[in-house]
């Protein structure tokens, strides 16, 4: 039992795909393969699946009178769920986030059809170590009902009314759509990123933490607009990266690098100083958590751009130097 | 380029070659020595078939760089199980895969005398029954097909459960495999259910996502399975230096090990096997990143013992450190005096809370706040003390060497940001 197996390869699903069709035309055939295949996929499938005058075809499709391709299968393709798949959903089927997406029923039920299927791994075997403590709770009912509403109105793009305790721990209402739920292993919290509606009218983003949210109400009304989340993002985003010059020293750079993977960065390496220049972008509400944890590192990196960002950290390691050095 | 292909038999030295890709991006091609220029640019090729946008060319004073540019808390779906999805097979393999659960989509059982027949007179293909039986095998092995031996000969027939028959019995599952495809704890076995059944997840997202870490999931496995069974593993750990496809060569030491535990940093993205050494007698952490797992095996007759044993020690231990010490040792207090105003600043007083782990907090003043950690390791605490900076009063405890280092460094980085000083450095 293998995760790298052809089973589940792109291949293989566009394969599916095509046998589905029954009949399909040469130009169809390669339309899909163009649509769902990998950039250089249209240079090897489509031999493959049309009949070749020396048979190097895979023989899964026969040419008609009519001209059109026809599956030689007597039934569409089955797509049958492995003994791979079945124990990974019997291993999350524990994870206490799953029972924000099964009702009770529905999970005793799915529960017990996988009785006889053994998890791929036992509960306790991934220690998240760093974790922290203050995580949503999953099992609250109050939490599983807003979760519950915050996504389908998420799905339907339904219009709700909410109240939460804002970070200044003020009671709030709101109405708005939630446009897409995230969640941070770190923090172990769900938030939503929250499009208010004001007067009938879109207004800015925010983002809520699910665990915040007191009550959520559907109201009886959608919204049509195609808010794209990617635009969220952008808009979201810092102008300028943050420029961070990495040396070896520690093995920083290494270290740098798997932390700040998560971020979208741009990097150039001089071997003669062994120094490497990193870009980093950013969300523009996260610049205190990407300051404090570049200056965890030490001095073996130095933000170097931009100004305001520099000047947060140097005033930072200035107090830091009168603490210890009294001055 | 004649021979190339899009998929892949190794899926070992690809990874290496997608992992530098990601994380660094500033390799170039003469920097990739261990093997040949070919094999370079076989591998950037494929990278880019299956990436396409997302990975990047920029041209330095040393060369072409390779990049995979994703801001992984911005997806939906993490581009690197491409990877997995890109293995190789050969005519039989794809053919057996449609036609056997065509053939056997009755529900009765056949033989594999049957089955070689039907394939050839039904659907004009003509198999060697060696091919067919391997299949049949190896698919009832993968839970497609199921086997049962009547007398002296073995039936086939297909057991398997559509996965769209699945989602649509159980109401939430979709959603459920929307998110937890994403999760990284083999994640991408979520997604392969998810494409099987022609769903996308569009609208849940993962903040600080490691989406790397996919590309030791079929390590995990191996590893899981070992765990579950109670055996001890042959691994290949690399040196830290030699862990990625640019490094010179494959060097590492082979431990025999007893797995018990995956040890995850959500913070800084590395993640740890916690095992057991016997012939060294002590608990060890190994990188995943840079192991490799060679083969099982024996069974160990004091797994429970053993892994009792770890969580006892997990208790002193504020990283993935167990220090120097053996099966039995000291632990090495180290004390942070953090200061916070309780009322404006009552963010810092919550951040110490949640992320203290094994220490412990008091308020020594109004505004002092005490955070002691028994660590066997107190130099894992000082990356994260170093979160605190402009607000540490003192560093108590621990060793002299790292105290000495922790004034050092603040020291280092007063000078690095200009003293009284804070202009850009141009």
């Amino acid at each position: 039992m293998t995760l790298f197996h052809e089973i589940y390869s792109l291949y293989f699903r566009i394969v599916t795909h095509i046998l589905d069709r029954v009949e399909i035309t040469d130009a169809q055939l390669q339309e899909i393969i163009q649509k769902e295949g990998y950039k250089d996929s249209v240079l090897f499938l489509p031999q493959k699946l049309i009949p070749q005058k020396d048979g190097s075809d895979w023989m899964l499709l026969r040419r008609t009178d009519q001209g059109t391709l026809r599956s030689i299968l007597g039934h569409k393709p089955q797509r049958t769920v492995t003994k791979l798949q079945k124990r990974w959903l019997k291993t999350k089927l524990s994870d206490p986030r799953m029972r924000l997406f099964l009702d009770d029923e529905t999970y005793a039920s799915l529960r017990q059809h996988l009785s006889d299927v053994p998890p791929l791994w036992k509960d306790g075997l991934y220690c998240y170590f760093d974790q922290f403590s203050d995580g949503d709770d999953y099992c609250m009912e109050s939490y599983r009902k807003a979760f519950c509403i915050i996504l389908n109105a998420c799905k339907n793009r339904s219009v709700l009314n909410i109240t939460f305790i804002s970070n200044k721990g003020e009671r709030k209402q709101i109405c708005g759509i939630p446009l897409s739920i995230e969640y941070s292993r770190k923090n172990d919290k769900f938030r939503t990123y929250f499009r208010c509606i004001d007067n009938g009218k879109l207004r800015s983003t925010i983002i809520v933490n699910l665990g915040r949210i007191l009550t959520a109400e559907p109201l009886d009304s959608h919204t049509h607009s195609t808010i794209q989340m990617q635009n969220v993002f952008a808009a979201r985003q810092c102008r300028k990266p943050v420029t961070v010059l990495v040396t070896q020293e520690r093995n920083a750079l290494e270290r740098f690098m798997m932390e700040f993977a998560a971020y979208k960065k741009r990097t150039e390496f001089d071997p003669e100083t062994g120094i490497c220049t990193v870009q980093l972008w950013y969300d523009l509400t996260d610049e205190t958590e990407l300051l404090i944890r570049l200056l965890s590192f030490g001095p073996v990196l130095e933000i170097t751009a931009p100004s305001h960002f520099r000047a947060l950290a140097a005033e930072r390691i200035r107090k830091q130097y009168a603490l210890l050095h009294g001055e | 380029m004649a021979g190339f292909s899009e998929l892949i038999k190794n899926f070992e030295k690809t990874r290496d070659y997608v992992r530098d890709f990601f994380l660094y991006g500033f390799k170039v091609r003469s920097d990739f020595s261990r093997k040949s220029a070919r094999t370079y640019d076989d591998e950037r090729r494929r990278v880019e078939s299956w990436l396409g946008d997302y990975l990047h060319y920029e041209d330095s004073a040393r060369g072409r760089q390779a990049a995979i540019t994703v801001d992984s808390g911005h997806i939906t779906e993490n581009p690197l199980y491409q990877a997995y999805y890109a293995r190789s097979f050969t005519h039989n393999d794809i053919r057996l895969h449609f036609l056997l659960p065509d053939l056997l989509a009755d529900g009765k059982a056949r033989s594999l005398h049957e089955i070689t027949d039907t394939l050839s007179t039904e659907y004009g293909c003509v198999f060697d029954e060696q091919t067919v039986r391997g299949k049949l095998k190896e698919y009832v092995e993968e839970g497609i097909l199921a086997s049962e031996k009547h007398g002296n000969t073995m039936f086939y027939l297909y057991c398997g459960e559509d996965i769209r028959d699945l989602i649509a019995e159980y109401d939430g599952l979709a959603d459920a495999l929307r998110f937890f495809s994403e999760d990284d704890e083999c994640g991408v076995i979520g997604n392969s259910m998810l494409h099987s059944a022609d769903i996308r997840n569009n609208f849940f997202y993962h903040k600080h996502n490691f989406i790397v870490h996919t590309l030791e999931d079929e390590t995990l496995l191996g590893l899981a399975e070992a765990v579950n069974e109670g055996k001890r593993v042959i691994i290949l750990a690399k040196r830290a230096k030699n862990r990625s496809a640019a490094a010179e060569n494959e060097t590492g030491t082979e431990h025999e090990v007893v797995p018990l535990r995956i040890l995850v940093s959500v913070q800084t993205g590395r993640r740890y096997l916690a095992a057991y050494i016997p012939a060294q007698n002590r608990f060890h952490t190994f990188r995943l990143d840079s192991l490799r797992l060679l083969r099982m095996g024996s069974k160990e007759p004091n797994y429970n013992h053993i892994a009792m044993r770890l969580s006892l020690c997990m208790h002193k231990c504020f990283g993935v450190s167990f220090g120097s010490r053996k099966t039995n040792g000291t632990v090495q207090p180290v004390s942070l005096t953090i200061h916070a105003d309780p009322k404006s600043e009552a963010y810092i007083i919550q951040r110490l809370e949640r992320e203290k782990r094994i220490g412990q907090l008091q308020q020594i003043e109004p505004d002092l706040w005490k955070i002691t950690i028994d660590a066997y390791d107190p130099h894992e605490v000082m990356q994260w003390a170093k979160s605190f900076i402009g607000r540490i009063v003192s560093v108590t405890g621990g060793t002299e060497q790292i105290r000495a280092m922790f004034y050092a460094d603040i020291d280092r980085m007063h000078k690095m940001y200009g003293g009284a000083e804070n202009d850009v450095v141009s």
